[in-house]
């Protein structure tokens, strides 16, 4: 023992005099670190509901639950994450995986209570004192659990893809489609919002598992037209996918396309087993070829009833064959969809024009019930001087020349009038006959009714688009080939009712071009002069439209009606959903007896909705 | 001292035979599993003849929470927030081997920035792991002003985790694919004057504790390791390195950013409780040192999560790996077993503490006097979760 | 190490030698002649340290997969001994003799996984569970989620919405893909 060691210790004295290294509590206050982990925060607001934060959390300390402020609407769920902190261990892993980014944490961390229920709340819509706090943790940018960007499609360039009417997005690889699935946190918000509320979820989870099998039967509960929406749905499920929010959404429409394209048609039969089917006796007469109505004989079918379509064109597939060129959905994977329908024991009556080759009457007469689904077939008028000009052309005849095979003739210099898809498909078809397009379109671009894909494709592929034009009259050019157009530049002016800014004509700013012929495209109406006067008015039209009842119904007992000509959103998906419901509908008017929780003629249906 | 390279083989491990309780000569006694100290619950269960001890059971399960069990029900992401819990002191080097076992197994590479985090981490916790350690074989040897200032100044550490991770205990920072957050701003200089404050708390501990006559006596020749007992036995660590031994995974096998930052291996030559303390306070030094460097080199830019897949429905390609790290009590590791599912077949954590607390812990207790079982516990430093997992 | 496996698959019929990275090695041998295996490693080839010894519950091919992880420090190489043995009441050779703190590794086994180790000290002394009246927990069988609904109640009050069927109930309860 030295006596360096005796004393040493004795210099704890020393630090009688330092300060201490506590703080009073709680005159004191000590908030938590900036990043701190402490209690939830929801912007419910922000908050689409879609229960990740649920899924990930270990615990099971968050219940997704109804809230009376939200109501569930497209993209949002209306239920909001309820947390109990009596499981709650504050590990924030529901923060990094909100899609919304609505959630986070405070940096409080003292709550004190005599009542341990209150250790129960909902955050954001419970009234608590750390909801503004501006500190705590929140999901460090450049850090995610999932990854924000889709996998990209390949697409011919745009050089290529004028060259030929080839299609222009080449589809997914196995592993390209496996990535992008791996992206879905399986919420099932778009399920809702898909007009034929597809099993979203559970056809790219088949995708993750490599069962393309399964993900095609999973398709064709809710959609016969797998081949062609994989390539032209207007996908509204995209624009609610929450993994949108903060990146892009999961390509929905590409990852159907990849089923249908790993499925030879030629096992469809087995796969699908539609052989069960057992035939119930009742006949159906579909008018109309187009989605809507062979997804109507599609689902009659499965319900065992005998269809028959009848189509005034050569071929069947409405618009998705005569309106949609063949870059966009080629021919064979159209037929993949159709050719399956039909070999269902589907009866095809094409060059079959109803109040021509045969009478309305006729079909009521001969069938238990008839599904309408014309579709909008005539070029809405541009109502301006010298529009019956031979140099103008009707967008619908040039893509329906080009479907034929026959040459719609458009010259070289060609104006397009619209700004809808008709329009940009007119102009991508004539870059593709080597026309020079201009598009004339009367609102700003970011107006236009086109899918803006679309757009940008048909301005990559050089057409120029002139926004802000307004046609005002169409005269003789002084080559005779040629059409000249008159129109106006317009300036947008708010409308004091709060709609949409209007276009308003400066006729001090006239312009005039001449033109191999110009290409209207400025919307369709329908044609139903094969009803007759009386049978219209039974079936309530309007302005050219039906307003069917729940079930797809009309005023007259038996008829059904649906797509374009019964809604509101004219796409290939809502026809087929129409469709879809039709046959549901046709089969509780035809079969009652298999519906014993309803009084169920759809007419008693029509004002109040059904309950399961 | 030699390095052993051989495994001795004289060794004898037969266990002694009970002792006859009812012939009245002996007193068996209960030591825990509360501890007023920093061993963990665990419980000695011991035979006295007079006050010294003859005989010794290491009873654990009081912190048994069947981590290895429940990872096999959750799936990756989900574990993460499970494994910190698996050593209370030192959630961080659980927190890294879970990653890096699951980074190996789905050939995740991580960026450089999260490397050096990482590290940086790893080193923080180190130190405040120590700074309690220190405490907690100063109280057990019945000195307790070292722990009030050791414990207290731990927490300026954890001041430090909670500025950077958002917590002070389960960080839950270190996530498979990289880390939670970079550094916060002005992190570096707060880091900075409490490592400053370390070093300066370090001095006054060497001359209170490491030079006090009463420590000295009571703890030398305290549990001494044998050279041939550090292999057979599994011993790792500081407690093989007291005795000569220069091992460490940070030097040997390294791992992260170890092998760009300038160290040298602690060795000593006192196998006993004091060359193992005294061992402890240059490691803690050396991570001080560590830390400093980390904060001069880690980037403050670029990505510090590599790209993931989306972890709620993360499937790992079926395989196996051991990964390992130097803890504060040596190598602490991570066997991972994967079949290709959403969730892991197997992990077995190892823990130093498996040996040292129970094989090692029961033959030094024998012939120890009563009053010094508690400095021996220490200075063993183990933790019983790991043992229990 | 490439010598050392070759030798091991000629002389103890060692196989599915896998390099699993850089330093570490797994290979299989049959039960009856891990122990001695295990313990010419430890004497003749420098693998002094025992890591851990675990298992695997692969319960559907009816077998627990033993695993003894050594290590040679000298080398810096890691090998992972793996043995086969049947999942229903099969025995393993006890190692007790070769590693201080083996006994405490197939103590945990024999009540994790119910393994028994002839000879190993202590071997039904419990472990960490205490009064355990179960079946040995880490077996696959062992429902830890049934055990806790069994033994725990639920806080008052709990109850979570599927956001996708909840949508469907409120927004479109008739249609979708289930036949009405």
């Amino acid at each position: 023992m030295n006596l360096k060691d005796l004393l040493s210790p004795f210099f704890v004295w020393q630090r009688a005099f330092e300060k201490p290294y506590t703080s009073m509590r709680p005159t004191i206050d000590r908030p938590g670190a900036p990043a701190y982990r402490g209690f939830h925060i929801n912007v419910a607001e922000t908050c689409v509901g879609c229960g990740s934060c649920h899924t990930i959390c270990q615990n099971h300390a968050i219940d997704m639950v109804p809230v009376e402020q939200f109501q569930g609407r497209p993209g949002d769920s209306g239920l909001r994450p309820r947390f109990d902190y009596g499981r709650c261990c504050w590990c924030g892993l529901c923060v990094d995986i909100c899609t919304a980014a609505s959630l986070r944490m405070s940096n409080e961390y003292a709550w004190i209570t005599e009542d341990p229920t209150e250790f129960h709340f909902t955050a954001g819509v419970d009234d608590k004192a750390w909801q503004d706090n501006e500190h705590g943790y929140r999901r460090a940018e450049g850090y995610h659990l999932y990854p924000p960007k889709r996998i990209e499609m390949d697409m011919l360039s745009p050089e290529e893809s004028v060259q030929s009417f080839d299609e222009v997005a080449r589809g997914y690889n196995e592993e390209q489609a496996k990535k992008e699935a791996d992206r879905c946190v399986e919420c099932g918000i778009c399920v809702a919002t898909c007009p034929a509320h597809m099993d979203v979820p559970d056809y790219i989870h088949s995708i993750r598992d490599g069962d393309y099998e399964k993900g095609l039967q999973l398709m064709y509960r809710t959609n016969p037209f797998p081949a062609t929406c994989g390539r032209i749905c207007t996908r509204r499920c995209e624009s609610v996918c929450p993994v949108g929010i903060l990146g892009e959404p999961v390509a929905i429409r590409w990852l159907k396309r990849f089923i249908v394209d790993q499925v030879d048609a030629g096992e469809y039969t087995r796969i699908l087993n539609n052989d069960a089917v057992v035939e119930s006796g009742h006949r159906v007469a579909i008018i109309g070829a187009g989605p809507g109505g062979l997804s109507a004989a599609y689902y009659l079918r499965q319900y065992g009833h005998a269809v028959s379509v009848f189509e005034a064109q050569a071929s069947a597939g409405g618009m998705l064959r005569y309106g949609v060129p063949s870059y966009r959905l080629p021919d064979a994977d159209l037929d993949k969809d159709i050719e399956y329908i039909v070999s269902l024991g589907v009866e095809m009556n094409y060059n079959t024009r109803i109040g021509k080759d045969i009478s309305f009457e006729q079909l009521l007469q001969d069938y238990d019930a008839v599904f309408l689904s014309t579709g909008l077939s005539v070029p809405s008028s541009m109502r301006i001087q010298g529009e019956d000009h031979p140099r103008v052309l009707s967008g619908l005849q040039v893509l329906a020349d080009v479907a034929n095979g026959r040459d719609p003739g458009i010259g070289r210099k060609v104006a397009v009038i619209g700004g809808g898809n008709v329009a940009m498909d007119a102009s991508r078809v004539s870059r593709r006959l080597g026309g020079d397009v201009t598009i004339l379109y009367r609102r700003r671009i970011a107006d236009m009714p086109a899918d803006t894909e679309e757009i940008h494709e048909s301005q990559e592929e050089g057409c120029t688009i002139v926004p802000q034009a307004i046609p005002v009259e169409i005269v003789d050019a002084a080559d005779s080939s040629q059409v000249t157009i008159k129109w106006g530049e317009a300036e947008m002016v708010q409308d004091p009712k709060g709609g949409r800014p209007r276009p308003v004509l400066q006729e001090d700013r006239m312009h005039e071009e001449s033109y191999d012929c110009i290409i209207s495209a400025i919307g369709q109406g329908s044609n139903l002069d094969y009803l007759s006067r009386e049978i219209q008015d039974q079936l309530a039209i309007e302005w050219g439209k039906f307003s069917p009842g729940e079930y797809q119904h009309t005023g007259l007992a038996r008829v059904f009606v649906g797509g374009d000509v019964a809604n509101r959103t004219a796409d290939a998906i809502s026809a087929i959903e129409d469709g879809h419901h039709a046959a549901r509908g046709i089969n509780r008017f035809l079969n009652p007896d298999a519906y014993p929780n309803n009084n169920t003629s759809p007419d008693t249906t029509r004002s109040e909705g059904e309950q399961q | 001292m030699t390095q052993s390279t051989g495994h001795s083989a004289s060794l004898d491990f037969t266990q002694p035979e009970p002792v006859d309780l009812s012939s009245g000569k002996y007193v068996k006694l209960w030591q825990g599993p509360q501890h007023p100290g920093i061993t963990g619950n665990m419980s000695l269960e011991l035979v006295l003849d007079g006050d010294t001890i003859i005989e010794c059971k290491t009873h654990v399960g009081y912190l048994h929470r069947a981590f290895e069990k429940l990872m096999e029900r959750r799936n990756y992401i989900q574990n993460f927030t499970v494994v910190c819990r698996i050593a209370v002191p030192e959630p961080t080097f659980n927190e890294y081997l879970y990653s890096a076992a699951v980074e190996e197994l789905s050939g995740i590479e991580v960026p450089e920035r999260a490397i050096w985090l990482r590290t940086m981490n790893l080193e923080l916790m180190r130190l405040a792991s120590f700074l309690m350690w220190i405490g907690g074989i100063s109280g057990a040897f019945g000195k307790y002003t070292v722990p009030n200032w050791t414990l207290a100044y731990r927490d300026y550490v954890l001041d430090l985790f909670e500025e950077m991770t958002g917590a002070r205990i389960y960080h839950m920072y270190i996530v498979p694919g990289g880390v939670r957050a970079g550094m916060p701003e002005g992190f570096e200089e707060r880091a900075r004057a409490i490592m400053d404050g370390a070093d300066k708390l370090l001095d006054q501990i060497e001359r209170v504790l490491f030079n006090n006559v009463v420590f000295k006596a009571r703890s030398k020749g305290l549990g001494i390791i044998t050279p041939d007992m550090v292999d057979p036995y599994g011993i790792v660590g500081p407690n093989a390195r007291a005795c000569g031994f220069a091992r460490d995974l940070r030097k040997d096998e390294p791992y992260l950013a170890y092998d760009q930052l300038d160290f040298d291996i602690v060795t000593g030559n006192e196998p006993d409780a004091y060359g193992r303390a005294y061992c402890r306070l240059l490691e803690t030094r050396q991570s001080i040192n560590l830390i400093r460097q980390c904060l001069e080199r880690t980037p403050t830019d670029g990505p510090f999560q590599a790209d993931m897949p989306n972890v709620l429905h993360w499937k790992i390609p079926p395989g196996e790996t051991y990964v390992k790290a130097e803890c504060t009590r040596g190598e602490y590791g991570y066997y991972m077993v994967s079949d290709g599912s959403e969730y892991v077949r197997r992990v077995h954590v190892r823990g130093p503490s498996y040996t040292h607390a129970i094989a090692v812990m029961e033959r030094l207790a024998v012939g120890t006097n009563i009053a010094d079982i508690a400095g021996l516990m220490v200075s063993l430093h183990t933790y019983p979760p790991e043992i229990e997992r | 190490m490439n010598e050392l496996t070759n030798r091991l698959k000629v002389d103890f019929d060692a196989s599915e030698i896998t390099e699993r990275k850089p330093g570490l090695t797994t290979l299989k041998v049959a039960k009856d002649k891990a122990e001695t295996l295990i313990r010419e490693l430890r004497d003749r080839e420098g693998f002094t340290h025992l890591n851990f010894m675990t298992c695997i519950d692969y319960i559907e091919d009816g077998i627990f997969t033993l695993v003894y992880m050594l290590h040679n420090y000298e080398q810096k190489q890691t090998l992972g001994i793996h043995v086969d043995i049947g999942r229903d009441g099969e025995e393993m050779v006890s190692i007790h003799h070769l590693w201080a703190q083996a006994w405490t590794y197939q103590r945990e086994l024999r009540e994790a996984y119910g393994i028994r180790f002839p000879g190993s000290p202590r071997l039904d002394e419990d472990f960490v569970l205490e009064g355990w009246d179960q079946i040995p927990p880490m077996r696959r069988e062992f429902d830890t989620q049934k055990f806790s609904e069994e033994r725990f109640g639920h806080r008052e009050g709990r109850q979570s919405e599927v956001p996708r069927d909840h949508m469907k109930v409120t927004l479109y309860p008739n249609r979708g893909g289930d036949e009405q």
